[in-house]
Order: structure tokens, then sequence, then C-alpha cells
């Protein structure tokens, strides 16, 4: 079965416990939302899916293969942290994925990057956060695989800046693939989001379908995250 | 592994190309002090490229394993194994490359001191003196000289080796241990003691064969072969050394590292 299934996962580090038995099944053609205040845990587990952190327990399976590293082939992953070669110029950085992922898109990531006006000759440690947050973006979108995964695509990023980011995800939607955006800006993404995942102190506290829940409970995605950690 | 190693040169020649800006504006500066200068310059620039070098391969693997950049090198699917090959590799063709701009020096110098003595460079000394060199008269030829290459190379990677693999082990058995550039140094100096008494046992075993070969060579000079066998026991302690730390530290790479 294709997609991603989360079973049992567990992250230690000496003195904390980042993950605690989470289990999670991300289905095809939905974008999820990975919410949950600062140290929950949302991170982490885009880091073991795509594979820069090991788990200390429980499996993770990928179009049904355990994480290895035919398995990154299959996951685009976006970090918040600045990531990219800063002596890079931006087309360096797209040559770099095209040779290294063959399902990258580079005339569509050139597209993408001229109708957002992101020069290609621009070293990437001389642009402004909003452009290098575009840039990851799009670069992470520009592969044509099963599971993105964007950690904090908004943050630092202006206003005008974050539409333009939200409408490269929305077109990067297909039925076959899995979205995932983690972030604490809930009011900007929960427009887009089919199903909602909270993460609590490294556990699941809820995953639901983020309209039913509209209509149950009459509030917003926002309101619930509210409700959720409004007392930590 | 073409790419992997492609990106590893594409990410330093900006350093490298400064580097060696420098240092042959050193050598133009010093040639103006004449013959003394050109071997100050030939001593200065050995130890500077040494050092250099050294210092930058280590950083390359170090900056992929302690900062963010390195997500962009660990998220491409390619195995711990690749990765750690290619790094490998690309640091041999570094040296290799190094070594090769070294021995221009040398020649552009070595030119130079004897036209600043007042001789005039005879060609056909200097295929006189290589031919010489060929045919032994010095008492050692480019055998020799080709087995010692292959002898520092050998001890080179194995040393390199040694080094990423004690930032493997940080960066993913201990990859929550405070220090990280001071514990990788120590893991370093264990795996050296371990290999010690490796080797040591290794030397103990081979005593009848090292035996057999000071009975050879004290028959007379010593042809490049004969060198080729003294050596070849410690070659080989650094080729498996050199593989068995790198599988290793490919395994780490793949199912240990948190980044």
């Amino acid at each position: 079965m294709s997609g991603l299934i989360i079973n049992e996962l567990t992250k230690k580090y000496y003195n904390k416990i980042a993950l605690r038995n989470v289990s999670l099944n991300f289905e095809q053609g939905k974008i999820y939302g990975l919410l949950g205040p600062n140290g929950s845990g949302k991170t982490t587990l885009m880091k073991v899916v795509a594979g820069l952190h090991k788990q200390t327990s429980g499996h993770v399976l990928i179009n049904d293969q355990v994480l290895s590293y035919k398995t990154k082939s299959y996951v685009s992953y976006m970090s918040t942290e600045n990531y990219l070669y800063s002596s890079f110029k931006v087309v360096d950085i797209l040559k770099f994925y095209k040779d290294m992922y063959k399902d990258f898109r580079y005339d569509y990531a050139l597209n993408l990057l001229n109708d957002i006006n992101v020069k290609l000759d621009y070293k990437v440690s001389n642009l402004s956060s909003g452009e290098t947050a575009k840039l990851k973006t799009v670069i992470a979108l520009s592969r044509d695989t099963d599971i993105y995964l964007l950690d904090e695509p908004l943050n630092g990023v202006d206003v005008l800046a974050r539409d333009t980011i939200m409408d490269i995800i929305a077109k990067s939607y297909g039925e076959n693939k899995i979205i995932i955006i983690s972030t604490h800006l809930v009011s900007e993404i929960e427009k887009v989001l089919d199903t909602v995942v909270f993460l609590k102190e490294g556990a699941v506290e809820l995953f639901f379908d983020a309209e039913e829940l509209r209509q149950e409970r009459q509030m917003s995605v926002e309101g619930i995250y509210k409700e959720v950690f409004g007392n930590d | 592994m073409i790419s992997l190693i492609k990106y590893e040169f594409i990410r330093k020649y900006k350093l490298v190309s400064m580097i060696l800006i420098t240092i042959l504006a050193l050598n133009l500066l010093l040639l103006t002090k004449g013959a003394g200068g050109s071997m100050l310059f030939l001593v200065v620039s050995l130890s500077a490229l040494f050092v250099f070098y050294l210092v930058d391969i280590i950083k390359m693997y170090s900056d992929d394993l302690n900062k963010k950049t390195g997500y962009m090198l660990f998220m491409t699917p390619n195995s711990g194994y690749k990765i750690i090959w290619a790094k490998l590799l690309a640091a041999i063709i570094e040296g290799a490359g190094l070594v090769l701009i070294y021995f221009i020096f040398i020649l552009i110098n070595g030119a130079y001191i004897v036209v600043s003595m007042g001789d005039q460079i005879d060609y056909s000394q200097i295929v006189r003196g290589v031919n010489q060199l060929l045919s032994g008269t010095f008492g050692f030829n480019l055998g020799h000289v080709l087995v010692l290459l292959i002898a520092v190379l050998a001890f080179l990677i194995a040393f390199i080796t040694t080094v990423y693999t004690a930032m493997t082990i940080r960066k993913s058995i201990f990859s929550e241990i405070k220090f990280g550039g001071l514990f990788s140094f120590i893991i370093f100096l264990l795996i050296n003691w371990l290999l010690s008494l490796v080797t040591d046992k290794f030397h103990d075993i081979m005593t009848p064969y090292y035996d057999s070969i000071n009975a050879v060579s004290n028959a007379g000079n010593i042809s490049a072969g004969g060198l080729a066998l003294i050596l070849l026991p410690i070659i080989s302690v650094f080729i498996i050394q050199a593989i068995v730390l790198t599988g290793f530290s490919g395994y780490l790479l793949e199912k240990k590292i948190n980044l």
C-alpha cells in the first residue's frame, strides 16, 4: 500500500523524549497539518521520516518500505532551518537538485522562481529571509515525488510572501501525493488542510478531519488549537 | 558517486583557488629575494599546503555532519556507504592535485635557483639525471619512489578514514554529547590506540616474514621489489584499516546518524 505509516515511533535524547509512541497513517491525496507548540515534536517527526534522525524505537513505512536511503527518493523535505549552501547561487542550487534527484523538475522550478521574482544569479547568502523561504519551498515542491514535508514554511516570512508560498503549495496538490505542513501559524494554513494532527509533548493529542471537526464543534482549526494548547 | 564527488569540489573550488593564488603571490614575492627566497618558499608552501589540505578535508566532513547544510547531502537518496566513499575519493583526488601543483612549483623554483646561481639550465643534464634515476645509478630508481609514494598514500588514506570514523561515531552513537570537537579527538585517539594494539599483534605474527626479508636485503643494495616486500605488511595494514573503518562509518551514516 502506498503512503506513509508511522507505528509506535519513539525518539529519545539523553535528557528528553521528543516523540512518544506516535502512530499515524497518512494517505495519498491529502494535505495534512502537523500542529503543536514549539518543542512538541513536529520537527523531530519530520526529520525521522526524512532520514536525518534515527528513531529510538518503532518503525516508519514509506510505500511499504522501511526507512533507508531508498525511501529518501520518495520524500521531499523542506527544513525550517537554513540548510542551503550559502556560497551557491540560486541556479547552482537548482543544478544540485537536478543532479541529485531524478524526479527534480528543473524547468518547473525555473518558471516558479521567475513567477515569484527570485533571481537565478543571486547568491543564497544574499537572499532575504522571504526569498530564502520561497526558494526552499520551490525546490522542495519541484520534485515530483510522493511525500512532501514542509517544516514551518511560513516562518519569518512577510504577508505577501506567505500568500506566494501558499499558492505554490496549493499548486503542488495531487491525488497521489501526501503534503504534510508543520506550523504554529494555524490561521494562515488551515484553509488548505484536509486533516490535522495535534502533537503535544511528543505524543499525538488529536488526529482529525478538518472539515468534520469544524462542523462538529462549530470552530475553526485555530480555535480548536487554542482550546487544546491554550493552557500550555 | 560522480555527482557526489563533483559537488565536493564545486563547494570548495573558491577556497582552493584563493589558497593557490595566495601561494603563487608568495612565490612571486620570494622570487625577488633570490635563490634563498625560492628555497624558503618551497619549505613554507609545502607546510602551508599540507596544513590546508588536512584542515580542508576534515572541515568539509565536519560541516556536513554538524552544520545544517549537511541536510543537502544527507537528504539525497545516496547510501551512507556511497557518501563516505565519495568523501574519501574526493580527498584522495584533492591530495593528488595538490602534490602535482607542488611538483610544478618545485620545477619552477628549481630552474630559478639554478639560473640565479649563474648556471645555465642544461636540459641534457636534466634528461641525464632522470635516466640515472631510472637506471638506479644513485642507489634508488623510480621504482623505489613509486613504492614509497604508495606507502605514503596508504598511510594518508588510513589517517583520513580514522579521522572520519571518529567524527562519525561522535555524530551517531554519541550525537547528544557536548564539546563535539574535543570528543571526536578523544575518539580518534582511542581508535588509534586500538589500532596500534592490533597492528602490534600483526607485526608479531609477521616476525618470520621480516626475518626472511632482512636476510635478503642484507645481501646488498635493496631493490625496489625488496623495498616493496618490506613495506608490504604495513601497506596492507593501512589498506585493510581504511576499508574496515570506511565500511564502519558507512554503516553508522546509514543506520545511526542524527544530524
